[in-house]
């Protein structure tokens, strides 16, 4: 090696220890189960694609537009929703999805994807315009991370229960699409006042 | 009319077929994998009924496809091969930059390195599924030669390549993104065919390597992968490190040019000059009328000074 490269080689060494790495937090996306936090997933995820590759569902996506965010996956829930199988936390290289056991347990307490955020307007039993209660039969956590209440049997998500799945979002009827999940970090918006079903 | 510059595509291989063959079936299996991978796991996903629900034509022709559970997963610049993680090195440096090192990354790290410290940068001739599209932008200038289409080949500096990998590193770092699989062709060809074969298009990744053909047809021969490509870059610097060289029979030489021309790295054969770029496709080798050239096992070119005759 000549003094040139070797000068070169130094100089590179030293840019890349003294340059500040930065974390992107604002990335607002619903990102694959295990997936480490806004800003460290974005810093560790190689745009591989082994999860999109093994997802069961096809809910793994990455966006087609000229953006940053082109080679990170992020799900598509209102399209698919995610069936917990945790395939995707197993074949991550760098562990920007750490794995996660597929047990309901374990999910259940590790998996966060997103905020349910129910738009009681839209939702049949609360504007009191039809019977339903698909949101929680789909729901891998019934009675936690989603409750019936009231005569009308209306559901009341549990934000601090439900992993983001989107299992609800996918059965929720297409007129309705009342609930929504949100990527984490989302203002929740307050609920609005309980309006009475027609007598 | 002038006469036509010589062309890679107007050198005959004539000898090492089986070298040549060997790395062209391996180039095979490389883009066998980069495109059936995604179609095997794609049949997996629609048998287990949920990924193609649609009775759109592809998916009844996906249908036809057995479903089988292969040892592999990923793609051309990260693959699970038979529970051997192959990740590339300057993919790896990138995360290991923000995130640090752990056990689990140094040996998700390790075949790969050995692979590319063995055989130098032999993941450009051997396994890039650019090489391919590489080959029909080689084809282009010589069909656009004949025709008398003036071609340009303008010398970028492989220097180049060098600024290009540790700016790619340092803009990772300050926009908290991985910016590689943005611009690294491999990378892009796997997430694009990917794409193209779960859900029927196109992202604007296509549009890069689209830019990295124009440019190596009318630009610069091979001009990406000689002085562009990050990920080429650091096939280089850590391939100086490999003890597999190209050597030179001087009596035998006849100064022909043809193995400086046959290159598509711009290696220079013909005088020795020959560095961690070489990506140990044997063209060279192949091509030579008289033989001159053959492989052999020296020191790795990081070690030698810059007096010393690279052919002893």
């Amino acid at each position: 090696m000549n003094r040139r490269g070797l000068i070169g080689a130094l100089a590179a060494a030293v840019s890349l220890a003294v340059v500040p790495r930065r974390a992107r937090a604002n990335t607002k996306k619903i990102r694959p189960p295990g997936a480490l936090a806004p800003g460290p997933f974005e810093q560790a995820c190689i745009g591989c694609f082994r999860c999109a590759e093994v997802c069961p569902t096809a809910c793994i996506r990455f966006p087609s537009t000229f953006s940053l965010e082109q080679a990170t996956p992020h799900l598509e829930l209102g399209d698919r929703a995610c069936v917990l199988c945790m395939k995707c936390t197993q074949v991550c290289p760098t562990d920007a999805l750490l794995p996660i056991a597929a047990d309901a347990q374990v999910i259940a307490k590790e998996v966060r994807m997103g905020v349910p955020v129910l738009t009681r307007s839209k939702c049949l039993p609360w504007n009191g315009t039809g019977v339903c209660r698909l949101c929680y039969q789909v729901c891998p956590y019934p009675d936690k991370a989603v409750e019936l209440v009231g005569p009308q049997k209306a559901p009341l998500f549990v934000v601090e229960a439900c992993v983001g799945c989107g299992l609800c979002e996918e059965a929720c009827p297409d007129g309705a699409q009342a609930i929504i999940i949100e990527p984490l970090g989302t203002e929740l918006p307050k609920p609005e006042p309980m309006r009475r079903g027609p007598a | 009319m002038a006469r036509r510059p010589l062309q890679p595509l107007d050198i005959t291989l004539r000898y090492g077929r089986g070298y040549q063959l060997t790395r062209r079936l391996f180039l095979a299996f490389s883009v066998a994998l980069t495109f059936g991978l995604p179609l095997i796991h794609l049949r997996a996903v629609s048998a287990e009924g949920a990924g193609l629900a649609d009775d759109s034509p592809w998916a009844r022709l996906i249908g036809w496809l057995p479903v089988v559970d292969v040892p592999f997963v990923g793609a051309p610049t990260s693959i699970v091969l038979f529970g051997i993680e192959l990740v590339d090195p300057l993919e790896w440096l990138g995360v290991t930059l923000h995130r640090g090192l752990s056990w689990g990354m140094v040996w998700t790290l390790l075949p790969g390195l050995l692979l590319v410290v063995l055989l130098g940068r032999f993941f450009c001739g051997w396994a890039c599924p650019y090489l391919p599209i590489l080959a029909a932008s080689n084809a282009s200038r010589w069909f656009l030669s004949r025709l008398g289409v003036p071609i340009k080949d303008v010398k970028v500096p492989r220097l180049t390549a060098r600024v290009a990998m540790v700016g790619v590193l340092l803009g990772s770092a300050l926009l908290g993104t991985q910016l590689l699989p943005l611009v690294y062709p491999p990378a892009i060809i796997g997430r694009e065919v990917f794409r193209a074969l779960f859900f029927g298009s196109l992202g604007a990744g296509a549009f890069v390597v689209l830019g990295a053909f124009l440019f190596d047809t009318f630009v610069s021969r091979a001009g990406f992968c000689r002085s562009l490509c990050p990920g080429g870059a650091m096939f280089s610097t850590l391939g100086a490190l490999s003890p597999v060289r190209i050597h030179r029979d001087i009596p035998k030489c006849t100064d022909c040019t043809i193995c400086d021309v046959v290159c598509n790295l711009g290696q220079l054969p013909m005088t020795d000059k020959l560095d961690g770029g070489c990506e140990r496709c044997g063209r060279c080798i192949a091509s030579c009328p008289t033989k001159a050239l053959t492989w052999k096992l020296g020191t790795p070119s990081v070690l030698r000074m810059p007096h010393e005759k690279p052919g002893t």
